[in-house]
């Protein structure tokens, strides 16, 4: 793996989602509805599509700024798209929550809890088919990100079970960063309440399931590698649960119109008042702690990092001013694309 | 060279007839391709036809993915009421994604499901549940009441583009009626004149279009010329057509085996009381089932549904209306 | 085979009497269905009295009993009378749910029958609720739901096994695991052979009977029924069953191999159970005839009485 290659990713997903952040400040009323940060998931974004090739394709959740960076997509693009700007990935259509980019392997989001895992295994039945009657296709895999909540969704239980059944070629992410908004994993799911790790399910579908630190770039990468090749290789899915922690709130503050929106502290402290938890969290912010291990390594020397750093910097900050500067849809083509 | 064969078969051939002629088209579903027996396993393979579990979330979500990766599954999800089992994945998911990627993706995938099946299967497993589709944006809904149109708007439906609703009537299954062998296409929003008339114009859809033509025989012996007209698409909804035949009638009953305030017949009226009050003579007569489940027992299952009697009755009660009188 | 475990013969004796009725019952309706006296859709449950009795009879009035399409067991296994259960079938003024509900929405509320419902998995949530009621009650009450192994890859299954678990559920998950979910083998939906193997990430006891041996789902049944009765969470219980007759009356069941007599004999629960009987010595020789004879005349007497019972009028009282 590109190491070097795979800091410069997560450094332009952090990068992108303070800017998102910022926006509620810097341009207030520019940002509509919902947003979901990745802040303090880059590590396990970026090394989990690390072991994707050409052709491959990923799904996800609402929470999907950073994918798409990762697999390539213009960062203005993006921008523009969560500021409803007409330059915007989907035209302004689809916002924060429904980032798409089929050009480079991004199929899509549900902004619903669970719903994304059946499409992506159904795009994993696509690949197999594809697979069958093309040489050139052979091998194509699906990743499918979703959180620890979705898995208390019957479709995450239903598709787990074709999958496997099917041989079908997916990884399944789960990224739990152990909170559904505001409830706590050990609220809602018996096997964390057990004190047990959550790729426990996998059991159920006779399944390989692995849990990871998906703080650590390296670590995520070559299990994912892993359950890639094995997918390649026809002989079915894993199901990769990836420690994070997400280090901003759920989403930005929800208020009727006219009311400027923010990002509140994480419910680690708003909800439970546990500072320390969140504070632990932060220094073990994935992100430095990359950098760290590179610089330590030998790998990169603290000027080549911060190079990448301004180099991310500046990338953002015209990903912004292009969105900025982007004209609003017209209001008429709210009737196109109703149906294709 | 057109021959008799029943309802289902029809669609059976449509969907055999598009998967021969397009690699891309799935068939998925709980009930199909489980023996390789199965006349579409034995076509084409047990890659394309596949048997799922009682699964409906992943069923159509899957076929959701496998759309958007280019792929035209056919989702035979056997009962429209198990389609309520994933509600989210019909309405919210598919439907939408052209339209939130900006025109991006397509998601080309049909979901057959017979409906009204009022021949005691109670509660669960009878309605007549198309209403809660037909204002959904992005998706289609397909109404065949004949052997000809089933085959002709399930081969429309699998090359539409969108998420298309087949829903295809089960009282009527066994029917039988002349159908094109070969490629045979009914277009999406284009609806019948299946009986030409003067005096009355009728819309029904399914198995009603059929006791609404035999309404309107009984009817004739007494003088009175009754248009019966099938949008067989409901979304898109023809309303020019019986725009149209109304400009022409003066007078529109409406037939439907759904629920009063969750039908197709509640939408026609708002329709033309909005585009077509000038050439109505009478007052609008709907002739839906009553707002109620459907029971078990055959009397009370009878009461609630429409039937040749109440179209005929509905149709003297236009016909002898007169608005504005006295003005 | 004969079983390890030790019931009492007074159980036995009342499980084979109940069984037996469950089979009159189940053989009345199927020729009543050929005859056209019963119409729609009917699931019959011959081959599953054992399950149904074994466990129902160890319930109270209070408890609440959830089924699915397959329901008519369940019912008369929980205390529906069999006149009224009858009726409903036959869609009479007098049925159960005065003929609107039919096979698949059998409801008694006066014995804890709180329903079938006709959709495969929509039961399960159901049972939760009831339970959930009946802990926030503090009292002892349990709620039972049966449902087939085709219902376990259905979404909900494990929301409510997650749910059921996590807030210790006075719940008691019953599979009847005949190896069908409706037309299709077990082997064709899922890689995992026990429905018990699928909730083995959850931690919840599991345990998988011999369906046809009563005495062994009455053991196993009443230690789960303890441990909820006191508090202590819920199980599951999955029985292996054979299902003696197609998916529905009327299925051409050509997607299964036909069960041989000589095979059924040795798996009939009811036969079973009574040479288990007849070698333990606690069921006299001329009993079981006796039982079956008993059994068939009541469901004789409940035909009667439905066919008195009038169809229900079309317009109902408060609306004439």
């Amino acid at each position: 793996m590109d190491r070097v290659g795979t800091y410069r990713q997560m450094v332009r997903i952090r990068e992108f989602e303070e800017r998102v952040k910022r926006s509620f400040a810097e341009h207030p009323g520019v940002i509509r509805g919902h947003t979901h940060l990745a802040d303090g998931a880059e590590a396990s974004i970026v090394g989990s599509i690390a072991a994707l090739r050409p052709g491959d394709q990923v799904m996800a959740t609402y929470r999907c700024h950073g994918y798409p960076i990762a697999l390539g997509s213009d960062p203005g693009a993006l921008m523009a798209e969560i500021y409803g700007r007409t330059t915007g990935i989907c035209g302004g259509y689809g916002g924060s929550m429904h980032l798409a980019d089929p050009a480079h392997g991004f199929l899509g989001t549900s902004g619903i809890v669970g719903q994304s895992i059946p499409q992506a295994t159904g795009a994993a039945y696509a690949a197999q088919v594809r697979s069958a009657g093309s040489a050139a296709r052979t091998g194509d895999v699906v990743l499918c990100f979703f959180g620890d909540g979705a898995s208390k969704q019957g479709a995450f239980h239903e598709s787990l079970n074709i999958a496997s059944l099917w041989k079908l070629p997916i990884v399944y992410v789960m990224e739990n960063n152990s909170y559904s908004v505001s409830v706590r994993v050990e609220q809602e799911d018996a096997n964390a309440a057990a004190g047990e790790p959550l790729a426990t399910k996998a059991k159920a579908y006779s399944m390989p399931g692995v849990t990871i630190d998906g703080g650590d770039a390296d670590v995520v990468h070559a299990t994912l590698a892993e359950a890639v090749a094995r997918a390649r290789a026809g002989e079915g899915p894993t199901l990769v649960e990836s420690l994070v922690y997400r280090l901003s709130a759920h989403g930005n503050s929800i208020a009727p119109p006219g009311v400027p929106l923010h990002y509140p502290e994480h419910e680690a402290v708003t909800v439970f008042g546990d500072v320390a938890e969140y504070e632990a969290a932060k220094r073990g912010d994935p992100v430095p702690r990359y950098r760290g291990a590179l610089v330590t390594g030998g790998v990169l020397d603290a000027a080549a990092a911060d190079a990448i750093v301004a180099g991310a910097v500046a990338e953002m900050q015209g990903a912004v001013d292009f969105a900025l500067a982007s004209p609003d849809p017209d209001p008429a083509a709210a009737l196109r694309f109703v149906h294709a | 060279m057109a021959r008799e064969i029943t309802y289902i078969a029809a669609i059976m051939e449509g969907i055999h007839q598009e998967m021969a002629r397009d690699d891309d088209v799935l068939l998925i579903g709980q009930s199909v391709g489980g023996s390789p027996e199965d006349p579409f396993v034995a076509t084409f393979g047990p890659d394309r036809v596949r048997v799922t579990p009682i699964s409906e979330t992943a069923e159509i979500g899957m076929a959701a993915g496998a759309a958007l990766a280019g792929k035209r599954p056919v989702v035979d999800c056997t009962m429209a009421e198990f389609l309520l089992v994933a509600m989210d994945q019909v309405v919210n998911e598919a439907n939408r994604f052209h339209y939130m990627s900006g025109g991006q993706v397509t998601a080309p995938l049909v979901l057959k499901a017979g409906y009204g099946f009022t021949a005691g299967w109670a509660g669960q497993h009878t309605g007549s549940i198309y209403g809660m589709f037909m204002g959904v944006p992005g998706l289609k809904v397909a109404l065949p009441s004949t052997p000809a149109d089933a085959k002709g708007l399930m081969a429309t439906a699998i090359r539409d583009d969108n998420p298309v609703l087949f829903l295809h009537h089960y009282l009527l299954t066994l029917e039988t009626g002349d159908v094109p062998e070969g490629e045979h296409l009914v277009p999406f929003g284009q609806a019948a004149i299946v009986r030409p008339g003067t005096d009355v114009t009728i819309v029904a859809t399914g198995w009603t279009v059929h006791r609404a033509l035999e309404a309107a025989e009984e009817l004739a012996a007494d003088g009175v010329s009754v248009e019966v007209i099938d949008p067989r698409t409901i979304a898109p909804l023809d309303v020019d057509t019986i725009l149209a035949s109304v400009a022409r009638t003066g007078r529109l009953v409406l037939v439907d085996q759904a629920t009063k305030h969750a039908s197709v017949s509640a939408i026609v009226a708002a329709e033309v009381a909005e585009a077509g009050f000038s050439s109505l003579r009478a007052p609008i007569v709907q002739v839906t089932a009553l707002d109620a489940p459907i029971a078990y027992a055959k009397p009370m299952e009878d009461f609630v549904l429409p039937d040749v009697g109440k179209i005929v009755a509905g149709v003297r009660r236009a016909v002898d209306a007169t608005v504005g009188a006295g003005r | 085979m004969t079983t390890a475990v030790t019931v009492d013969a007074r159980v036995l004796r009342d499980l084979l009497a109940t069984m037996w009725r469950i089979r009159a019952f189940e053989e009345q309706v199927g020729a009543l269905k050929r005859a056209d006296e019963v119409h729609g859709l009917i699931h019959l449950s011959i081959g599953g009295e054992g399950v149904a009795a074994a466990v129902c009879r160890q319930l109270r009035d209070d408890d609440a009993v959830y089924s699915g399409h397959r329901a008519h067991g369940h019912a008369v296994a929980k205390g529906a009378p069999l006149d009224r259960t009858m009726a409903e079938l036959m869609g009479r003024d007098g049925g159960l749910c005065q003929g609107m509900g039919g096979s698949m929405h059998l409801v008694d509320v006066a014995h804890g029958f709180l329903g079938a419902t006709g959709v495969v998995g929509g039961n399960i949530p159901l049972a939760l609720g009831s339970a959930l009621a009946a802990k926030q009650r503090g009292t002892d009450v349990v709620a039972v739901v049966f449902f087939g192994d085709g219902a376990v890859q259905a979404g909900l299954f494990t929301e409510s096994v997650n749910l059921a678990t996590l807030w210790r559920l006075p719940v008691l998950l019953v599979c009847e695991n005949n190896g069908f979910a409706e037309f299709t083998p077990r082997s064709a939906h899922t890689t995992v052979e026990r429905v018990g193997d699928v909730v083995a990430p959850y931690p919840l006891p599991r345990q998988t009977v011999d369906g046809n041996e009563v005495a062994d789902v009455w053991s196993a049944f009443s230690a789960l029924l303890a441990r909820a009765r006191a508090g202590e969470g819920p199980a599951l219980l999955e029985c292996l069953t054979h299902r003696l007759r197609g998916h529905y009356e009327g299925d051409p069941d050509r997607y299964r191999e036909a069960v041989s007599t000589e095979d059924w004999q040795r798996k009939d629960p009811i036969l079973r159970l009574q040479r288990a009987g007849h070698d333990a010595g606690w069921l006299p020789a001329g009993e079981p005839a006796e039982l079956e004879k008993r059994a068939r005349a009541e469901v004789e007497d409940a035909v009667t009485w439905a066919r008195s019972s009038p169809f229900p009028s079309a317009v109902p009282e408060e609306l004439r």
